[in-house]
């Protein structure tokens, strides 16, 4: 079954949508120029925004029907505003989670998942003092720990050099593959989204 | 105790002569609200010259009506002027602010009327003014309430975007900026009660003692409104966001920030 599909779906002149089908299990990259509309994709698929025309339906069923706050923590958006608490990592992580009401991983679990996105760094350092490209990966790491079914990254690697994309973009994949996550990533890096991509979605 | 020395309009107009002093030093410092002083002083003897007239009608000839009207008008005044001062909101969140001005303010009215000083509500001479100070502090602590929310709402627009991509509840999102605009509305209120007799005489007792009242009613009655007016504002700030705050966001959990 289709994981995503979207018909003839609207959003007030922002952006329209013919079909869309997004399979589960897959790592599907979307690829166009900017203001074609990939960030509010990425937005309708975890109902932070509704359509004014058309359906998109999750698992075969229409996206409205769902509890919204939990769709959100199975198909997790990580926007391309990196938000962190001036605070340490580790506080970083209890902060997120407890505004998701779960109690946060141990030490050793936090130091798995960042290293999985590059970062080796004690827990203690406050975020303020980390680099754009630190506090993106900081940020997908906390993201990745919540074991999402679906995660969505808008431009993922913005802040980052060549070599430290591929990396992190090669974890992520190897992991979620590994997970049965369903990967869904924007990206205008062509050469990225050939690499690594099951499917491509272009969008005119 | 000596009543109060009555005021002949000779010995009034003098105190305008202040005003040229302030004139003088903005003059010199360039401050281009010259205007400003003018009308507001202006406007400020006006309201008060008919404030006064009205008021000796309505002692002269006591009518629960007078003191309805009385009230009503104040309580829509606070409502307009908390609002005017925060265009940002929702419809909704308006209409909510004006509920918890009106029942808050009356609650408290209510309780320092006729349990405190144990008078009929519809006595003008007690009503009207305590309704006034009640009424004009809950303003200031409404409108500095919404103010701070809004602001820190409107600046933290990525951190409130983040947490609801990832699923918080759009409940826990914004309830930290609820109870920080409450402490932020709420503190003025909480430091003029350490100042309170020191620093500062506050203006009931001020004319309590004035008018002949022996000082220790006197701070009675000001130790038992500051009690009151911290209560109201807390009571009137707590209920605008606590229950405004839910129309930012509909069904579908999405935060819609005006």
């Amino acid at each position: 079954m289709d994981l995503f599909s979207l018909n003839d779906v609207q959003i007030q002149g922002i952006a329209s949508y013919k079909q869309i089908v997004i399979e589960e299990g897959r790592t599907t990259f979307i690829c166009g120029k900017s203001g074609c509309g990939k960030s509010t994709l990425l937005k309708l698929l975890n109902a932070s925004i509704s359509p004014d025309r058309g359906e998109i339906n999750y698992r075969g069923k229409p996206i409205a029907n769902y509890n919204t706050v939990l769709l959100r923590r199975d198909v997790i958006l990580l926007s391309q505003n990196v938000f962190l608490f001036d605070n340490t990592i580790r506080n970083n992580f209890v902060q997120f989670y407890g505004y998701r009401e779960q109690t946060p991983p141990t030490d050793e679990k936090i130091a798995e998942f960042l290293q999985l996105c590059s970062i080796s760094l004690s827990l203690d350092t406050n975020c303020q003092e980390l680099s754009g490209g630190e506090r993106q990966r900081v940020f997908v790491a906390i993201c990745l720990s919540f074991l999402p079914k679906v995660l969505m990254l808008d431009e993922p690697t913005s802040a980052l050099d060549d070599s430290t994309s591929e990396a992190l973009i090669f974890n992520l994949k190897g992991y979620c593959v590994k997970n049965k996550i369903t990967l869904i990533a924007v990206t205008h890096d062509k050469l990225l989204a050939q690499r690594y991509a099951d499917t491509i979605i272009n969008m005119e | 105790m000596n009543h109060i020395v009555v005021l002949n309009l000779w010995q009034f107009g003098i105190v305008y002569l202040l005003l040229l002093i302030v004139l003088a030093i903005m003059k010199h410092c360039k401050i281009n609200q010259s205007k400003l002083l003018v009308v507001g002083s202006f406007r400020m003897s006006v309201q008060l010259v008919l404030a006064g007239l009205i008021l000796t009608y309505i002692f002269k000839n006591p009518h629960p009506l007078f003191v309805l009207l009385y009230l009503s008008a104040m309580i829509a005044l606070s409502i307009h002027t908390a609002l005017a001062r925060n265009k940002g909101i929702n419809r909704r969140f308006q209409r909510i602010v004006a509920c918890a001005l009106t029942l808050s303010g009356l609650f408290v009215i209510l309780f320092f009327v006729t349990g405190v000083v144990g008078v009929s509500f519809w006595n003008p001479q007690y009503t009207i003014p305590i309704s006034g100070m009640i009424m004009g502090n809950a303003m200031t602590g409404v409108s500095l309430g919404l103010k701070t929310f809004h602001e820190n709402i409107t600046i933290q627009k990525t951190q409130i975007d983040t947490l609801l991509y990832m699923g918080a509840a759009p409940k826990n999102i914004l309830l930290p900026f609820v109870n920080k605009a409450v402490e932020t509305a709420l503190l003025p209120t909480l430091n003029s009660l350490l100042g309170m007799g020191i620093i500062s005489l506050p203006g009931m007792m001020t004319g309590q003692i004035l008018s002949g009242t022996l000082p220790t009613t006197a701070i009675m009655y000001q130790i038992a409104i500051m009690i009151a007016i911290t209560a109201v504002v807390c009571l009137a700030v707590f209920c605008s966001l606590f229950f405004g705050y839910r129309t930012l966001y509909n069904k579908q959990n999405q935060i819609k920030f005006t």
